[in-house]
């Protein structure tokens, strides 16, 4: 890790080493932890960013946009046959369908959410649910 | 991206129409998710291009999108500064810094959805953040 690429870091992600990527992430924190004085003006105008970003309110969407995506969701059918490719389960999980719903209309809007990760982790299981089946399980099973 | 709540909500509906169509033929090869994100991207891309057009021809150089010192901020104005500073920079630099900084995605996920490289996600952002910091925090400290 070179200064150089430590400002280059700090200027893209953020103030934050754990938001560089992680192959350089432990060369940045040692670099850092060696000569602070050096990396302090970027660190602070980084911080400066990050805290604007930070204070963006998060954005809610209305009930109408929900019931209006429900709505527009296509309804359960009958599988065909013994394969169990789509075959739609009914919208039980409301509290997915929410995030799902919620994190892309926030996306739209720009705003921030907690949890990029376990938004997708739960838009994922949503869509599982709604398919019917585990996307990963069906690739392994197609790749086998 | 779209900073406006009533086109935002057309294209979220905009987005899951297309979702419910494609479904039934969906095959595995991505995150639905990532997918997701995508086609709301380009719904968002072609709107921004729309309001381009529509635009007249002359137009101040720039707002004041400076920050106002904290103690005397304006909550209201502060978000409506970085709102407008994000909406006036490059649409791919705006998407990428909206999915990694606002949205807290993954590096590796918002490149999939942008379709580039971590390395040239980390170009639009660097250009991003070089922008705004010029923007948002010039003058802040001799004010």
């Amino acid at each position: 890790m070179t200064e150089d690429r430590l400002i280059e870091l700090i200027e893209a992600w953020g103030a934050d080493p754990s938001a560089f990527p992680e192959a350089e992430r432990a060369g940045a924190k040692a670099l850092l932890a060696a000569q602070p004085e050096r990396f302090a003006h970027a660190l602070g105008e980084a911080r400066a960013l990050d805290a604007a970003f930070a204070c963006m309110p998060d954005i809610v969407p209305s009930p109408a946009l929900t019931e209006a995506l429900i709505t527009s969701a296509p309804k359960p059918k009958a599988a065909a046959g013994g394969f169990r490719l789509p075959k739609f389960a009914p919208w039980a999980p409301a509290s997915g369908f929410a995030a799902l719903a919620a994190g892309l209309f926030m996306g739209v809007m720009m705003a921030p959410v907690a949890s990029a990760s376990s938004y997708t982790d739960e838009v994922e299981t949503v869509l599982e649910q709604a398919l019917g089946y585990d996307l990963a399980a069906l690739t392994e099973e197609l790749v086998q | 991206m779209l900073a406006d709540r009533s086109e935002a909500e057309d294209v979220t509906q905009e987005t899951f129409l297309r979702a419910w169509k494609a479904l039934p033929g969906w095959e595995p090869r991505a995150k639905f998710s990532t997918w997701l994100h995508r086609v709301a991207l380009n719904l968002c891309y072609d709107r921004l291009r729309k309001r381009k057009e529509s635009l007249p021809g002359d137009l101040p150089d720039h707002a004041d999108t400076r920050l106002a010192p904290h103690d005397a901020l304006d909550q209201v104005q502060r978000v409506t500064a970085i709102e407008v500073a994000i909406g006036a920079l490059p649409e791919r630099q705006s998407a990428a810094l909206t999915l990694c900084a606002l949205q807290g995605h993954s590096q590796a996920e918002a490149a999939e959805i942008l379709e580039v490289s971590v390395e040239a996600l980390e170009s639009l952002l660097a250009r991003a953040r070089r922008t705004l910091r010029a923007q948002l925090l010039e003058g802040r400290t001799s004010s």
